[in-house]
């Protein structure tokens, strides 16, 4: 008696790996439970690994996973013990079937708020533009995440600019993540496992952005048998191999995309347009071999181009590349530990072929980035994280070389190096049954190093000095600590409250005075003129499931303020410009709204409806007198729909509505003629509304009958179904059909119903 | 740099197919009436022109009301000061007899109207010679021409032009400002790239050359900035930073002025 009840205060640790049964790939984010202990759970992290602790007794373990069969597992715990889980993928039939396995109420529990997880199955359901589906698109379909515009793949999330969204592939830096100037994302969903997109209460391991992390995990590779699978589309082909390497211990997948618009342009009788290019092609490739229990490596890479070209007059191409590797280790049941090495290169470059003003321009921004991150189960109420991060910065602005013939000198801007580094820890404590509480600080240090030389410009963009610093020699430090926090307080089984706040820094910006990001735009560092970007977010939420959590629903609302926002002055001249920081101006912003999702996970029918009241703002002393303008992303009303319907074992349908408030923009109030021309004058900067944006898409796939392994299905898509002619710009001139008045001009892009059609395969 | 331009019309070209047009009806404020001052000294010698008008709402005709009775003075850094005197026949223009501006000089502008006062100074730079106007075959329409200027930019930095462009004497729309950031010390040329007007061979083609101090060039360059509207946009649009005090709509230039005519080939 006496030892039983001293065994009863000892707690053990039970510890694993969740995998998918038939692939091997890890699943992230999947919940592990003890029945007899309701508030005893975890997720899986990143790398699919678990530790919970309980006292010695006997236990049902529940494991779940969204879309696969629950297991349930009976434990004798008396000591410490690793239990490796696969879980199978629900049959099409039991999918239809909810009440077989109860849902899990996570979003309830859960401390985290602001976040989104995206499933792939619903990602390749969402009917889109050519029918080549996207991860970013998608999530533009979300409350508080705001697409940039037709044909663009720029997002905003609750206000945030597009250059404030810290875009992760396997841990590595997306600079630029659009394809053919935005209208595709440079994510193959076919190599994807995973996406989450934080728009607030950002854990203490993320930071460097001001408004959100999309944090996107690349496919391990199948590691129980070799398949292929691809597809082939109106515009663009994929093709993914995966295999295992040593069967359950390691495995590769390799996936690669191209397009062919410029098929179409061969099609031409134009012989300009008949030799030109315009496609993108993508590869990602990953490998991952586990030791034993305790060590795994994982190794990817990503490898991006965009070429587009007229022949003999002009050519562009720009890419980013990637590359990870990533070192696992157990150093105890309750200690895990990654390791990773990062590299991130994004580059693009600019030809003129005409003899007169032939040159070439070029731009490169390359990252090294150094990772450690630890997870550490104290016990049932407390799981540390903590790391470190040094990340170094190589940006080279701008060259410019073209032969002694040409109109153009050659020209060089200095490249800039620079340190962000970060420590950081972060607690979930599990206070009571009722109170969870995740609290963490980032110390976030930016340190901008020589060589070169470096100006100090006073407002109206006068150099005061010039000081030339050596190799490594530090120029100017900022160190900024981050606060985060954010708690949950579940009021019962199906509903909770949550509130969080976080500081972030941003010390790497983008440069575009543009209305919206294009491949040439420029990046810098915080330096002696720049300041760090700072954004502090408070948000609260109403969470609610319904019908045994079939239905989620949350109410959210925000308040963000911005420091040290950028902005430029007249006529700014970005490109290859040396003296680029004297062009720009600084303010501050504000934002605040509420989200409201309602989201049905499962079922024969499933999807959700998103709808987002908000208010954007920012302020610069030399525009609107200083007072708050809207910001050209506000959108006050913001409403997307998506359904998924399964008909049967073939067919499946789905719909996705958006509708929202047009740009803020700005429209002149008045005219008068300078130099012969008609010009316009203007009141206030983003005094006015472009029309409301709405549009209707329609996608259908059918499933092949199996034959063997061979699996094949067509997805159809209409785009825009009614034909909505959405505001793409709006612009003023002098009348065609009477010179003596002006007019306004709407122009609109996929003005029509955009029919797709794309064959997919595997086997 | 052309680089927008390319890409613009490459995107356009793809999506030609899906892409539209529409005059559209919309409800703009109404913010008229204010003063407008265009005042322009070149050194050659003719009537140095200033005009003064208002602006008048988007959906008026393009005549701009004059503004008459103001007191217009014109000086230089030599102590030399002019009245402007308003011209009987175009009410709101004012003009004084043949006078060359010089190169190097700082000019001052002063207009009263209403009893409150506005001044701008401009400084006329030194003369670079336009040397040929040139045309070529168009890569797209083989039967329009693209029009090349062609100049001997002086070495050092600082050296800012505009160009006007007219075809069988009708003004080209746009705006075309450029600098020597990319190109000083070379000789230079640059299309005057612009799609109001199609230029065919045989066309009578006119062009000015201004050289231009750096304030007026940001001015010009603002208004190419803004008409600048594919696909990313042009920069969100605004009055142009002027150099007239207090804040007036319009700029006041002092600038050589060279004009070469051809006739297309």
């Amino acid at each position: 008696m006496m030892a039983n009840f001293s065994y009863a205060q000892k707690r053990f640790t039970i510890s694993g790996t969740l995998k998918d049964l038939s692939t091997g790939e890890t699943l992230i984010g999947a919940t592990v439970r003890i029945k007899e202990l309701p508030q005893t759970g975890t997720a899986t992290n990143s790398y699919g690994f678990y530790s919970l602790s309980a006292s010695a007794g006997e236990y049902t373990l529940l494991y779940t996973y969204i879309g696969y069969e629950t297991i349930s597992k009976k434990v004798s715990l008396q000591q410490s013990q690793t239990i490796n889980i696969s879980l199978s993928p629900k049959s099409e039939l039991t999918e239809v079937v909810i009440s077989a396995n109860r849902p899990n109420n996570d979003n309830i529990a859960s401390p985290q708020m602001g976040m989104e997880k995206l499933n792939m199955a619903q990602i390749n359901n969402v009917p889109v533009l050519m029918g080549e589906k996207d991860v970013l698109k998608t999530i533009s379909l979300m409350p508080g995440v705001k697409s940039a515009g037709e044909g663009n793949t720029g997002f905003y999330v609750r206000g945030g600019a597009s250059d404030q969204n810290l875009i992760l592939l396997d841990e590595a830096t997306v600079y630029n993540a659009s394809h053919l100037l935005g209208f595709f994302s440079t994510f193959n969903s076919d190599a994807i496992k995973d996406v989450s997109l934080y728009k607030g209460g950002m854990p203490a391991q993320y930071g460097g952005r001001l408004s959100s992390v999309l944090d996107i995990k690349m496919n391990d590779g199948n590691n129980q048998k070799f398949t292929a699978q691809g597809g082939l589309g109106l515009i663009s082909s994929r093709l993914k191999v995966e295999g295992p390497i040593v069967k359950d211990k390691g495995s590769f997948m390799i996936s690669a995309r191209r397009t062919y618009i410029d098929m179409f342009l061969k099609l031409s009788s134009d012989s300009v347009l008949k030799g030109s290019s315009l496609y993108f092609y993508d590869i990602n490739a990953k490998a991952n071999y586990h030791f034993d229990d305790k060590n795994a490596i994982y190794v990817s890479g990503y490898f991006g181009k965009d070429v587009l070209g007229l022949k003999k007059i002009f050519g562009t191409d720009w890419g980013n590349a990637t590359a990870t590797v990533r070192f696992n280790h157990l150093f105890s049941n309750k200690l895990f530990s990654n390791t990773s090495l990062v590299y991130s290169n994004y580059n693009y470059t600019i030809q003129n072929f005409q003899s007169n003003d032939s040159y070439k321009a070029t731009s490169k921004i390359s990252d090294l980035n150094f990772k450690e991150d630890l997870q550490y189960t104290i016990n049932d109420k407390h799981l540390l994280r903590f790391g470190l991060n040094v990340l170094h910065h190589t940006i080279a602005p701008g060259e410019i070389s073209s032969p002694s013939t040409s109109s153009f000198n050659n020209k060089t801007t200095e490249r800039r190096y620079g340190l962000e580094n970060a420590i950081y820890a972060g607690d979930e404590w599990k206070v009571n049954d009722k109170l969870t509480v995740l609290y963490g600080l980032r110390l976030a240090g930016m340190f901008l190093l020589g060589p070169g030389t470096f100006k100090t410009y006073d407002a109206a963009g006068n150099a005061l000095n010039a000081t030339a610093y050596r190799s490594g020699q530090s120029v100017k430090n900022y160190v900024n600590l981050e606060p985060r926090l954010s708690a949950s307080y579940t009021i019962n089984e199906e509903s909770s409250v949550k509130a969080s706040y976080n500081r972030n820094t941003q010390n790497i910006h983008l440069l575009s005075n543009s209305t919206s990001s294009r491949p040439t735009d420029l990046y810098v560092m915080s330096s002696n003129n720049i300041k760090p970007e700072i954004a502090d977010q408070f948000s609260a939420g109403y969470f609610r499931n319904f019908k045994e959590n079939a239905y989620e629903f949350s109410a959210e609302i925000y308040y963000k303020k911005l420091q040290n926002q950028i902005d430029y002055k007249d006529g700014a001249q970005l490109i290859v410009n040396p003296d680029v920081e004297s062009q720009l101006t600084y303010g501050d912003g504000r934002a605040y709204g509420m989200e409201l999702f309602l989201k049905k996970k499962y079922g024969k029918f499933n999807g959700w409806v998103g709808y987002t009241l908000s208010k954007t703002e920012r302020r610069f002393d030399a525009i609107n007198n200083g007072s708050y303008y809207p910001a050209r992303q506000d959108r006050t009303h913001d409403v997307s729909v998506v359904g998924i319907y399964k008909y049967n074992d073939r067919w499946t349908f789905s719909t996705a509505f958006i509708y929202g408030t047009g740009n803020a923009v700005s429209f002149p109030t008045g005219k008068y003629n300078v130099g012969g021309l008609t010009t316009y004058s203007y009141s206030e900067r983003n005094g006015y509304r472009q029309p409301a944006t709405h549009r209707l898409d329609l996608g259908a796939t059918l499933e092949s009958k199996k034959k063997g392994r061979f699996q094949s299905s067509w997805t159809f898509g209409i785009y825009n179904v009614y034909g909505y002619k959405d505001t793409f710009m709006i612009t003023f001139r002098d009348s065609k059909t009477d010179p003596t008045k002006t007019e306004a001009v709407k122009t609109s892009i996929f003005a029509a119903p955009i029919p797709s059609v794309t064959w997919n395969f595997k086997f | 740099m052309k680089i927008s331009k390319y890409s613009i019309l490459l995107l356009m070209i793809t999506w030609t197919l899906s892409a539209c047009e529409k005059v559209i009806d919309l409800k703009l404020g109404n913010k008229a009436g204010d003063l407008v001052i265009e005042g322009n000294i070149t050194d050659s010698n003719s009537q140095q022109l200033i005009k003064l008008s208002t602006n008048v709402p988007f959906t008026n005709t393009n005549t701009y009301p004059p503004v008459s009775g103001a007191t217009v003075l014109l000086s230089d850094d030599q102590g030399n000061s002019y009245t402007l005197a308003e011209n009987a026949n175009t009410p709101g223009t004012y003009g004084v007899a043949p006078l060359a501006g010089v190169s190097g000089r700082s000019y001052k502008m002063t207009v009263v109207v209403n009893g409150k006062t506005h001044t701008a100074t401009s400084n006329l730079p030194n003369a670079v010679k336009l040397d040929s106007v040139t045309s070529r075959v168009n890569e797209f329409e083989k039967k329009e021409r693209d029009i090349t200027v062609h100049y001997q930019d002086p070495m050092g930095l600082g050296n800012q032009y505009r160009f006007l462009m007219f075809v069988n004497d009708k003004q080209v729309k746009a705006v075309f400002a450029l600098n020597d950031d990319f190109n000083d010390g070379k000789y230079v040329h640059a299309d005057l790239d612009q799609n109001d007007i199609k230029i065919y061979p045989g066309d009578r083609l006119r062009v000015e050359m201004q050289c231009i101090d750096k304030p007026i060039y940001t001015y010009w360059l603002t208004l190419v900035q803004q008409q600048d509207s594919g696909p990313g946009g042009g920069v969100a649009p605004s009055n142009p930073p002027t150099n007239i005090s207090p804040k007036t709509l319009g700029y006041f230039s002092a600038h050589t002025s060279q004009v070469v005519s051809v006739v297309v080939r």
